[in-house]
């Protein structure tokens, strides 16, 4: 099996079929749509935030199953961390994905680590970063994001 | 063998031997286009038009030339109704800023077509913007062809320019155009044809068209990128004012007052792009030596064998399915995103576009995101469309 069926099929399928967090809340307290105009992802993510702890993560949005199944995991594994806490798994999550970086594993990051796979389809790196970019946005109460 | 020409064919992606389908973004170059250029830059390279010097004269000689080729690949009355432009895109700008500017007024109307690429909508926003003119719009159907029926209501005494696609590049619709160009005609409309997709398949004779203006993209009919020709009528490259100012297009200057230079090089301020013009023209020669009938044949081969073969895919829809056709299939697959076809076919060694090909307003008719696209060429094989088909079931399978 090559890298590529084994991300989608150990990773991203299951994703897809068994979204973590998927769908508007009825009430949240932040939120940013990430659009990537050039391959027209979209991902909406919103945030309950209170004390500083994110106390609620979802998303929804019309996208690719590498994007789907990234803010899937990324909700899971933002649910219940601080904010700088979330910010700061932003910035190493962006370092694993950064094409001509030489990072392929950050501990701190778990089972997010397995997306680093993507990072050999250059052109798909966007479509997994774009829910995080989203993310970020919203906490920083920035309504749009992009991967440009 | 026709593939042996290009020598970007031959080659292997993820360990597979290239199965090129992208050709309405950009074709293959053959060899002798690849010569022509290299030849240029080695043996001639001089800037044209000015000097009086050797190297100056057989610069000129052979950018003339590539110009003299494409007038007789498209029929035109003369090399001069030809101006070098960078690519459609330049072409339509510059027609919507000069010809057109010049004559509208608020309240006119352009009309084109829901089939356009952006290239040939944003443009005339922009027109639109600066002179409160009107965009009307020949709408579409189900099949991806143009609704004709309309035609009529959409001509007023107000209509001034129509603008509309020989080829749609999404979805390879082969437009109706004699029977638009002979409606315009009846009501005095000049006409432009974006013929980016058009010319790689078909014959183009502009003087049988009888357009007004008609766009080349080099790049699409095997020729250099950013090369292109926009072909007009003489009557209105005289009346014309000019695009751009600067060098080459005046025969005078003077602090106070500028004559222009003679069609076309009143259009063509500036060092042009001299290579990829004398690319261009070897690209024109080389189809003329394979016959633009045998590639055509080639393609309507080609074409009915991938629409039958694409049956096979389970969950396989096409988008466009309009009775005149290029060898173009734009499609959906049933629970997979295009972005993800894409990359899980590219891994056998199939280049696919996926998206909305620059025409979101045909996949908002649709109610789509965008479609996997893919566009064939005269050296494509049936062996080829066999491993689209077998990398498409294969990505399917995945997703079971």
């Amino acid at each position: 099996m090559t890298e590529l069926s084994k991300l989608y099929k150990q990773t991203i399928l299951e994703h897809n079929r068994h979204p973590r967090n998927y769908g508007k809340p009825q009430e949240c307290t932040h939120q940013a749509e990430g659009l990537n105009a050039i391959c027209g992802d979209q991902v909406n993510v919103y945030l309950t935030i209170e004390n500083d702890i994110i106390a609620a993560i979802n998303y929804d949005g019309e996208s690719c199953a590498i994007s789907m199944a990234s803010a899937s995991m990324m909700t899971e594994f933002i649910k219940g961390r601080s904010v700088p806490d979330a910010l700061q798994k932003f910035d190493l999550f962006c370092k694993l994905m950064n094409k001509n970086g030489d990072v392929d594993h950050i501990e701190s990051l778990e089972k997010i680590n397995t997306l680093v796979t993507v990072k050999k389809f250059p052109s798909r790196i966007k479509s997994a970063t774009l829910c995080w970019h989203a993310m970020a946005a919203a906490i920083q109460g920035v309504p749009n994001a992009t991967t440009e | 063998m026709l593939r042996e020409h290009f020598p970007g064919l031959n080659q292997r992606v993820h360990g597979k031997p290239l199965v090129y389908f992208d050709n309405a973004a950009t074709a293959q170059r053959p060899q002798a286009v690849i010569d022509a250029i290299n030849d240029y830059y080695i043996n001639h390279n001089a800037n044209v038009h000015r000097g009086v010097h050797f190297l100056s004269e057989s610069a000129t000689d052979l950018y003339e030339n590539a110009r003299l080729s494409l007038a007789k690949l498209l029929n035109a009355p003369s090399p001069k109704n030809l101006i070098f432009v960078r690519g459609c895109t330049e072409a339509i700008n510059l027609v919507a800023q000069t010809f057109v500017r010049s004559k509208i007024k608020a309240g006119d109307e352009i009309l084109i077509s829901h089939l356009e690429h952006h290239s040939n909508i944003v443009p005339w926003q922009i027109l639109r913007e600066q002179t409160g003119a009107v965009l009307k719009v020949i709408p579409m159907n189900e099949q991806g062809e143009l609704n004709l029926e309309s035609i009529d209501e959409l001509i007023t005494e107000k209509t001034a320019f129509m603008s509309v696609v020989h080829v749609s590049n999404a979805l390879g619709t082969i437009n109706p155009v004699k029977t638009l160009i002979a409606k315009a005609k009846e009501a005095g409309i000049p006409v432009m044809l974006d013929g980016a997709q058009a010319v790689p398949h078909l014959k183009v004779d502009v003087q049988d068209l009888d357009c007004d203006f008609y766009t080349v993209s080099g790049h699409k009919m095997y020729g250099p990128t950013g090369s292109g020709i926009l072909y007009g009528k003489a009557e209105h490259l005289e009346e014309m004012p000019p695009y751009q100012g600067g060098g080459e297009m005046i025969s005078k200057v003077t602090f106070d007052h500028t004559v222009y230079n003679a069609v076309p090089a009143k259009f063509e301020a500036g060092t042009p792009n001299i290579a990829g013009g004398i690319g261009l023209g070897a690209a024109a020669e080389f189809m003329m030596t394979i016959g633009m009938d045998k590639i055509a044949q080639r393609d309507s081969e080609l074409r009915v064998y991938t629409e039958l073969a694409l049956k096979q895919v389970p969950g396989l829809k096409l988008i466009g399915t309009a009775a005149e056709k290029s060898p173009v299939f734009s499609f959906v697959i049933e629970g997979i995103h295009a972005h993800d076809v894409g990359t899980i076919i590219d891994h056998y060694g199939v280049a696919i576009r996926t998206g909305h090909h620059c025409t979101m307003p045909i996949f908002q008719y649709y109610g789509l995101a965008g479609s996997c696209r893919a566009s064939l060429a005269f050296y494509n094989t049936e062996q080829e469309v066999d491993v689209l088909v077998d990398s498409l079931i294969k990505a399917r399978k995945m997703f079971e």
